[in-house]
């Protein structure tokens, strides 16, 4: 017996979908193999078994239904993409749609990233900029300051009415000091050459009232500058007529509520 | 299952069947109606004695004329002849309907079988109309032996295996193996004869 002759009685069989699943895989598996003859005799049994859909009983189908069919039909056939096969992007199409999407995504990721670094940029640009800003405001009004103190130094050194006073220097070598009080301006304690207090050490001006149980009035501290040159400038002092003297001693950096050291210089109101 | 053919009309040349399936891939509504017109009646009966019920015979109807006109390139004229495709697409759906079996399922096993199954028309067989077809069909399908027609019957209409339907009519399997396997001779036998 050939190979084929144990397929033989299966081909109706198979044809009509009878077969039980061994004898089914059988005939597939031997099909596989690619025996013509075999698949020429199946063919065949095919379209026999086909015929059989002639002894169904006559019926006809409503015309509602082709009612139904031919309107869906003409409604797809507008549709030029009806008949298409199910939609197989081809590799390359679907390699270029891929690639486009990670270009796109990658642009897009780009772009928000040129965004977000712009922005920091410009947030670092603004805040530089508004520290300069200040610096340069800090420096106008320090200049302001400045004008504003010499405006009154000037003041108060050109009014031929301002009181004098000579600050002497106490037990130390240093050349006396001037101060000169103007009633309107305020005071200006000058000198040149002015010995540098202790480190973290300022000097500190004192109003001397006349009042003998009153304690030293503390004024304004300062240090010379490294040339040794002391300009200091006390606006809205006391009545003078309440001080007998003025007079400067050496006091920690930020000054003293009352002396802590020996004066330096001291002067008399005239 | 789909099933193309080889018969002695295509190998002539373009049966007109095929004309009017090719038409299709053109979107030509009158193609169709032709098609649906000249079929209709043949496969809505195939499908109502599956099914058994008008609604659901319908429904299956619709569902195979529009896999026509959605998939006319899966029919190709060069394999077989038309109507055996036709009517074998019909009682695979019809038979999924009665077996409800799901859409994806369907569609899976259609992908692999339909494509690739082939029909060969015998030599004898001639281009008859669907109506002298049906009247030669029914009165050789008569003439066969009851038990034959039976089991027939049973494997078609309802899908059955040889084992199921030797349980449905309490014989012997071998028996029922028989029956089919005679009958079918018989019938194309007849079929030949009658040409």
């Amino acid at each position: 017996m050939s190979n084929c002759d144990q397929f033989r009685e299966m081909y109706e069989a198979y044809a009509l979908g009878a077969l039980d699943v061994p004898e089914r895989d059988a005939l597939e598996a031997h099909l596989a193999t690619g025996c013509a003859q075999c698949a020429k005799s199946v063919a065949e049994a095919r379209w026999l078994v086909s015929q059989l859909a002639y002894t169904a009983p006559e019926a006809s189908p409503s015309d509602m239904l082709k009612g139904r069919l031919m309107q869906k039909v003409r409604s797809e056939a507008k549709s030029p993409s009806h008949t298409a096969p199910p939609t197989r992007v081809p590799y390359w199409l679907a390699a270029g749609i891929a690639a486009l999407l990670l270009i796109t995504f990658y642009t897009s990721w780009r772009e928000h990233q040129a965004r977000e670094e712009l922005r920091a940029s410009n947030e670092r640009s603004i805040a530089h900029m508004e520290e300069e800003r200040a610096a340069v405001q800090q420096k106008i009004t320090a200049m302001e300051e400045r004008m504003a103190v010499m405006r009154r130094e000037n003041a108060i050194l050109s009014d031929p009415a301002a009181t004098k006073i000579t600050l002497m220097p106490q037990k130390i070598q240093a050349p006396q000091l001037v101060a000169m009080w103007q009633h309107q301006n305020g005071i200006v304690v000058t000198g040149q050459k002015v010995p540098m207090p202790s480190a973290h050490h300022v000097l500190q001006l004192w109003l001397i009232p006349k009042d003998p149980g009153a304690k030293p009035m503390p004024s304004m501290t300062l240090r010379p500058d490294e040339n040794g040159r002391l300009v200091m400038v006390v606006a809205h002092p006391p009545d003078p007529g309440g001080i007998k003297a003025l007079a400067i001693t050496e006091e920690p950096e930020g000054g003293s509520a009352q002396p802590t050291s020996a004066i330096r210089w001291v002067g008399a109101m005239t | 299952m789909f099933l193309a053919a080889i018969s002695p009309m295509d190998e002539r040349g373009a049966s007109p069947d095929a004309a009017l399936v090719r038409l299709l891939l053109q979107n030509d509504v009158n193609a169709f109606e032709k098609i649906y017109d000249k079929y209709c009646r043949i496969v809505y009966s195939l499908v109502l004695r599956i099914v058994q019920q008008s609604g659901p015979a319908e429904e299956v109807v619709q569902d195979v004329f529009l896999q026509l006109w959605r998939n006319s390139a899966q029919y190709d004229a060069a394999r077989g002849p038309f109507a055996p495709w036709l009517l074998t697409l019909a009682r695979n759906r019809a038979l999924d309907t009665l077996r409800l079996k799901s859409e994806r399922q369907r569609r899976l096993e259609n992908q692999s079988d339909e494509l690739f199954s082939v029909v060969v028309a015998p030599q004898y067989e001639k281009e008859l109309d669907e109506k002298r077809r049906g009247e030669r069909v029914r009165s050789l399908v008569g003439e066969l032996n009851p038990q034959q027609k039976r089991a027939i019957e049973l494997a078609y209409f309802q899908g059955l295996s040889h084992t199921e339907i030797a349980a449905e009519l309490k014989e012997p399997l071998g028996t029922v193996k028989s029956w089919i396997r005679n009958g079918l001779i018989r019938l194309r036998e007849s079929l030949q004869a009658a040409t």
